[in-house]
Formats: C-alpha cells, sequence, structure tokens
C-alpha cells in the first residue's frame, strides 16, 4: 500500500476511534456526529475531482477510506457517496451535491423518467414511482437514482433528488442499517441519459462496493476471531491451540485471503476503466457473498456464547456482511450473469472468457 | 503481525504473457483438431505423452524462466504461469514433463552443482528429461521429517541408498529422482528430526533399483513404489548441501503448492459443464457457472501473486499451503456443484463427454487433497502465520 492510503487510513481510524460503534435503533439510524468529523476532514470528497468540489484523489484512496470504515462498522453512507453516486454523476456530468452532506444511490424500483417540459431545457426529467432498497433512506441528503428512460430509448437516465423534502419507509437491513424506499412523485430532478454499457458499470460499480465492505469487514472478522481464540481459556489452554478450531482460522483465512485477492484485482480493473469490469465485480461479489457465509459461521462458533450477545461486537460485523451479500443484486443474480457472459462467446470458450474477465 | 503473511502484491497481466497465452491457445487449437490429444481431467497426473512434451519444449514453453546457458528462455514467471494454465485448461497430456519443470529444474537451478545443471537442465527444458519426487516412504506421509530411507557414505564418498519410497507418480516414466533420505542422525528436541536429512539426484537406471506399480481408483497407473537395495549413488549426485536437506524440501514446497494445477485440475470437466449451461441456458446452471468461477478468479488472483512472490526472491510459504488448501478443495467441490444441477450419471463410458468428465473427475478427487501435502497439514501451516502455534 502506498503512504499516501496509509496516512488517510491513519486519519480516518484517528477519527472513527472516536465514535465506538453502536447497535443502530430507529431512533439512531446513523453516526451523524461521525459524518460530521469525516467530512469536516475532506474525507467524504476523496476520490471526486475537485472541480466537480471533491477533495481530489485516486480511487485507491476512496476505497481505503470505505474499507477502514467498513471495518470499523461506521454507520455513514461514505462507501455510497465515495464509490458509486458520486463517480457516477461526475462521470454522468450531473452536478455533484456538496460531499459534505450524505449522498446515496438507489438502483431498484419502478422508477420511469419523463423529459420535464418545465421550459428549464434538457438535462431534466420527471420522475415518477418507488425507489426501493435505497440504502440510507432518510438519512441521504440527495439520492442518484437510476430511472427507466422514456420509451423507445435504451439504458437508463440518471438522476439527483433532494430527498429532503421526501418521506422514506423506515426498512432496515439486518445490521439496522436504513434500506427503505422512496415515494417519487413526478419530482423535476436534473438528469442524464447513460448508455446501457454505462447503466451497467453503475451496478457493478455498486456491488463491487459492497464485495470492498465485505472483504474489509471479514478481514476484521479474522482478526478478532484468531485474537479471542488466542486469549480464551479452555481446558487450560488457549482456543487456538485446538487443532480443530486452528482448522477451522485457517479455513477464515483462506476464505479471507482469497476474496480479498478476487476484490482487490476487480478495483484494479475498475481503477484501469476496463470493459470487463462488469464481471470482474460480479465475481468478486459472488465470491465475497460466499465467504461471508462460511466466515460468518466459523467465527460465531470459535466465539461461543459471548458473539451471541448484543454486548459483544462481532456482530456488528458480521450483520452487516450478512444484509451486504444480499443488496447491489443478489449473489444469484450476479452469479446468472457471470455464468451467462462466460457462454455467450460461445460453448467452447469458457476459458478465454474466463481469463478475460480480471 | 499475522495477516502481512498472507498479503501479496498484486500482479497485473503483462502484455508478453497475454501474447505467449494467444500463442499457446492456438497451438493447442490446432493439436486438437489434429487429434494428437484428447482432453482429460487432471491431465498432470494422468496425461503421459513424451511426444507432446518434447513439442512444448520445441516452442520454449518448457524450462521457461532459466537462464539461456541452461537452456532456458529467461521469460517471467506470469509468462510461464499463462503456458500452464492454458495446458491444464485444455486438459492436454502434460505429465511426463511436469514435475521436472515445475519443481526439479528450479530446485536444480538453486542448489544443483554446474556440472548437474549443464547436463540436466536442457534436457528437461526440451521435453526429453522427466523426474519423480522421492519424499513420501510407507511410514512416512504427513510426517515426512520421519523417513528412513538412508544414504550412508561408503569408502569413495558415494552414497550407498537403501530403503522404499512410494506414491512416486510417474517414476515408471522417468529418468531422475530427487530422493529425501537420511544421512545423519536426528538432533534433540521437537524439530530434531529436521536435521541429517539430505537431497540426492538419482538416476533412476542405476542398479539397485526397482520400480512398482500401484494402481489409483480408476485403474490407471501413475504412482509406484520405488525401492533401493544398495544402490550407489555418486558423491557428487549431492544436491545442495548434505544434512540441509529439509530446509530444501520446504522452498520447493512453496513451488510445489501454488501453481495453477491446483485449482485447475478438474477445469475440463467444468469447460464441458459450460458448453451444457449454453446449450440449455438453464438459469440454476449458469448460476453454478458463474459460481465456481468466481472462486476460480479469486484463487487464480492470488496464485498469481504468489508466482510475482516468487519471481521477487520471496518464500510466500503460507499464501501458498492456502492457495492450495481452497484451490485442491474448489477442484472436489467442482464435481459435486455440477452433478447436482445436471442429470447426468457419472461413467467413464458414457456417450456423454459430460458423463465421462464427471467419471474421470469424481474418481481421480480423492488425490486432489491429499498429493503434495494434505489439507490439514496445510491448515496446520496457515494457522501458523496466524501465529496459533
Ligand atoms: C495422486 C498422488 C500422487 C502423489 N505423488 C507423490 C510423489 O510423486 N512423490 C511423493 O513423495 N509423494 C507423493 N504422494 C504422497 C503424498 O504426498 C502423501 O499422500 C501425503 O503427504 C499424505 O501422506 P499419507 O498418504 O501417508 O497420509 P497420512 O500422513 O497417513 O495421513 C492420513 C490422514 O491423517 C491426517 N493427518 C496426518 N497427520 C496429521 C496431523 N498432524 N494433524 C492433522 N491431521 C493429520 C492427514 O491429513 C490425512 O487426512 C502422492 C499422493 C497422491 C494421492
Amino acid at each position: 500500500m502506498a503512504s499516501d492510503q496509509d496516512l488517510v487510513v491513519e486519519t480516518v481510524r484517528d477519527i472513527l476511534s472516536g465514535f465506538e460503534p453502536f447497535v443502530l435503533t430507529p431512533e439512531r439510524p446513523w453516526d451523524e456526529g461521525l459524518w460530521s468529523a469525516l467530512a469536516e476532514a475532506g474525507l467524504t470528497g476523496v476520490g471526486l475531482p475537485e472541480e466537480a468540489g471533491g477533495s481530489g484523489g485516486e480511487l485507491a484512496d476512496a476505497v481505503a477510506i470505505v474499507r477502514t470504515l467498513a471495518s470499523g462498522a461506521a454507520a455513514v453512507p461514505v462507501a455510497e457517496q465515495l464509490l458509486v453516486a458520486g463517480p457516477a454523476l461526475v462521470a454522468a456530468d450531473l452536478d455533484l451535491p456538496s460531499p459534505e452532506e450524505p449522498l446515496t444511490v438507489a438502483v431498484e424500483g419502478t422508477v420511469a423518467a419523463e423529459p420535464s417540459d418545465d421550459g428549464d431545457g434538457p438535462g431534466r426529467f420527471v420522475l415518477t414511482g418507488t425507489a426501493t432498497d435505497v440504502p440510507w433512506a432518510g438519512v441521504a441528503r440527495h439520492v442518484a437514482v437510476l430511472a427507466t428512460p422514456p420509451a423507445g430509448i435504451e439504458g437508463a437516465v440518471l438522476a439527483v433528488v433532494d430527498a429532503s423534502g421526501l418521506t422514506a419507509s423506515s426498512a432496515v437491513n439486518l445490521a439496522g442499517e436504513p434500506r427503505g424506499s422512496l415515494v417519487l412523485d413526478g419530482v423535476g430532478v436534473p438528469g442524464a441519459l447513460l448508455t446501457p454499457a454505462r447503466a451497467a458499470t453503475l451496478r457493478a460499480r455498486y456491488a463491487l462496493t459492497r464485495a470492498v465492505q465485505i472483504s474489509a469487514a471479514l478481514e476484521q472478522v479474522l482478526a478478532w476471531t484468531v485474537q479471542y481464540a488466542g486469549e480464551r481459556q479452555q481446558f487450560g489452554r488457549p482456543l487456538g491451540k485446538f487443532q480443530a478450531i486452528q482448522m477451522e482460522l485457517a479455513q477464515m483465512a483462506g476464505e479471507v485471503t482469497s476474496t480479498a485477492a478476487l476484490v482487490d484485482a476487480a478495483v484494479q480493473a475498475l481503477g484501469r476503466g476496463e470493459d470487463t469490469v462488469v464481471l470482474a465485480a460480479a465475481a468478486a461479489k459472488v465470491r465475497a457473498g460466499e465467504a461471508v457465509e462460511r466466515v460468518a459461521k466459523l467465527a460465531h462458533q470459535v466465539h461461543g456464547a459471548i458473539g451471541f450477545t448484543q454486548e459483544y461486537r462481532l456482530h456488528h460485523l458480521t450483520r452487516r456482511c450478512w444484509s451486504w451479500r444480499d443488496e447491489a443484486g443478489t449473489e444469484l443474480a450476479w452469479s446468472r450473469t457471470l455464468g451467462a457472459a462466460l457462454v455467450a462467446a460461445g460453448p467452447d470458450d469458457v476459458w478465454p472468457a474466463f481469463t478475460a474477465v480480471v | 503481525m499475522s495477516s502481512n503473511q498472507l498479503t501479496l502484491a498484486p500482479a497485473p497481466p503483462s502484455e508478453a504473457a497475454e501474447r505467449v497465452r494467444l500463442e499457446v491457445r492456438e497451438f493447442l487449437a490446432q493439436e486438437l483438431a489434429a487429434g494428437t490429444f484428447t482432453t482429460h481431467v487432471d491431465t498432470w497426473l494422468s496425461g503421459v505423452d513424451p511426444e507432446f512434451s518434447r513439442k512444448l519444449g520445441a516452442h520454449g514453453w518448457l524450462g521457461m524462466t532459466w537462464p539461456k546457458e541452461y537452456g532456458g528462455h529467461e521469460r517471467t514467471a506470469q509468462e510461464r504461469y499463462a503456458v500452464t494454465e492454458e495446458l491444464l485448461a485444455a486438459g492436454a497430456p502434460v505429465a511426463a514433463h511436469w514435475i521436472a519443470d515445475r519443481q526439479s529444474g528450479p530446485n536444480l537451478l538453486r542448489y544443483g552443482t554446474e556440472a548437474q545443471r549443464k547436463e540436466i537442465l536442457p534436457r528437461i527444458a526440451a521435453g526429453e528429461c522427466y523426474f519423480v519426487i522421492g519424499m513420501s516412504e510407507p511410514d512416512s506421509g504427513s510426517d515426512l521429517a520421519s523417513i528412513r530411507t538412508r544414504g550412508v557414505r561408503n569408502a569413495d564418498g558415494d552414497f550407498v541408498v537403501n530403503g522404499a519410497k512410494i506414491w512416486t507418480s510417474n517414476a515408471h516414466h522417468s529418468h531422475y529422482g530427487i530422493v529425501l533420505v537420511r544421512t545423519g542422525p536426528p538432533g534433540e528436541g521437537p524439530r530434531g528430526k529436521h536435521q541429517g536429512l539430505t537431497q540426492l539426484l538419482v538416476d533412476l537406471s542405476l542398479p539397485g533399483i526397482s520400480v512398482n506399480p500401484i494402481r489409483i481408483l480408476d485403474g490407471g497407473h501413475h504412482f509406484n513404489e520405488v525401492v533401493f537395495t544398495d544402490v550407489v549413488v555418486p558423491g557428487d549426485m549431492l544436491l545442495g548441501t548434505e544434512g540441509a536437506g529439509w530446509h530444501q524440501v520446504t522452498a520447493e514446497l512453496a513451488f510445489e503448492r501454488s501453481g495453477p494445477e491446483r485449482f485447475l485440475s478438474t477445469w475440463p470437466l467444468l469447460a464441458e459443464f459450460g458448453r451444457r449451461a449454453a446449450a440449455t441456458g438453464d438459469p440454476a446452471q449458469l448460476a453454478v457457472l458463474g459460481r465456481l468461477s468466481s472462486r476460480a478468479l479469486a484463487l487464480r488472483q492470488l496464485s498469481l501473486r504468489i508466482a510475482a512472490a516468487l519471481d521477487r526472491g520471496e518464500l510466500p510459504d503460507i499464501p501458498a499451503a492456502l492457495v492450495k488448501d481452497m484451490g485442491t478443495t474448489f477442484e472436489q467441490d467442482v464435481v459435486d456443484e455440477v452433478r447436482r444441477v445436471v442429470d447426468v450419471p457419472a461413467s467413464l463410458d458414457s456417450p456423454d463427454p459430460l458423463g465421462r468428465a464427471l467419471a474421470e473427475a469424481q474418481l481421480h478427487a480423492p488425490g486432489y487433497t491429499l498429493r503434495g501435502g494434505t489439507n490439514e497439514i496445510l491448515k496446520g501451516i496457515v494457522a501458523r502465520g496466524l501465529g496459533l502455534r
């Protein structure tokens, strides 16, 4: 890791240490204090160009921030802002809302976009329908909405919605993170047409972002579990001295390490702007989801009953990972996408297609 | 911290590697079309074809990373990696030269004398000289340091070898073995038995060596018992340092454990399954294909990073153990996952190529997680890397 990234990570860790992760409740759906501290330090604009109002920096810096926050169970929409919605708006030449205010993304639901005839010219659309599974609905000030384009046009419309006047339904994921719906009742908003490829890339970015978060969180879960196995004594010795436990930890390490390698490779493909990034992201998302299955199960097993309590920290990450793997497209959906792509070039070309993914 | 031992620098694809990949791909397509080989599962154990090995040698695809003075081609580890991947994915008959090219050659480069290198490496690179790994014994599998085969120096300084090696892959087709023997007494303490071990370069045509076949589940003859009775191995066939055999073997295992053969042994089955999924368009089959591929892609990224680390002279033995554990588990899972979503009975006589590939993969499957160190032993190494032992 480059030294600027080390510095960024240090800074985020310092800030994070002042905000112990807490259990999310309907009254406290996010960590507003942490957000303000991060925003004040310019960290909510990293990787977004300065011309657009961001703080500049590389994709790798933004990823490093997202990883650090994910492993700290930070309840803030930084991943959505830095890796999904922010870059998508910049790429579509839409105005980026101030990075100091939380921005999220909505890719699911029934939202239809029609060109606006309010006389404001091109680049404005009227959105109608319901955006579902919106991360941080009710928390984020702005939402980048991916909507169905007018009839006869391919691709999608990306529009920026000011959510302050909208009511969000208050659904939450398994970790208590807000994942509500937003009803859009014919609101006129700035937007841009995306080609099918661009729309697919946006969805892929979202999936890859969840994979990045999962990968970071699982690394932390592994570290906690190794540490716990070294401290907790039974039968007169630390758990980690039992061969059965060593096997379980080694299996966790295998899942975590191979997932991290693929997720990292997919992020690099994204950074290089490769066309295969949709498939690389699909693979990373599927792999990360599968790792969650095994790592969370084993981590809870090794932690025994204490890990099953709300007072203990393990669930801050395992519950998030269980949710993140279902979000931004399920593993089933992405594995079908990947499988279909691998056979698309012809029945004998699975191997060449495979080696081209990442 | 423990995680550092598992974190490796990225190895982005190189243009040279992609170029040679396409050359090999084209060569394989031509050979397949000409019918010089047919695709099978696990051919790096079972696909012995000296003619094919010589062709690879003639193309410069063996000994690729070695110095030119030893018949090598001074290409990068990434280029070599691409070549090996293509061969495995196509299920090509590569078993004759596999061990020599992957493991014994690099071992000679590192520890061999100038005479040994000059004599042997060019022949390996030409695809004409094959090697066996002489490590396991009837009573020493996982506990390798407990071997009993002895090498005793005689008055001429030669080693007189007595004992038996077992599970020796392709000894009946090979010219040399790198044989681990005890040449001195073990030391004190739990790691004492690692002392007094030595690697010898043994010409398998020497008098006193007998090679007895052992058949595997499908009846195939790939591995053997090799018995040494008063075999006189010339003193200048010592490999490396007398008594340093354990260290040399450990370093060798990083090469042995991390390559693409640790997750691609059953790729020909997966490719056949891909053909089926393409034909049926069945969403369940496509999902399984995608899911298995995502696992393979992750393993591949890790394995590529290890190759790059080895190229930099690092010894990533812990990640290598991890790749082998995860990779061979994957190879076995391919069989289970595929058979769940196709209605095809596995049989070596099946008229359906998918049924045949399933049968080959299933009958070879128990070997994947044993050869090169069992998964329990590998997990123990990873656990050590995590600081638990
Ligand atoms: C196809 C194939 C090809 C091979 N080719 C070669 C070759 O060319 N040259 C060569 O030298 N060898 C070769 N081998 C041998 C291979 O290296 C050994 O099979 C392997 O090291 C395991 O030894 P073993 O079979 O004696 O099993 P054992 O060591 O007896 O192990 C039996 C079981 O006990 C477990 N076990 C043993 N010790 C422990 C422990 N401390 N903790 C937890 N579990 C433990 C093992 O994991 C395994 O599950 C080959 C094997 C196969 C299957």
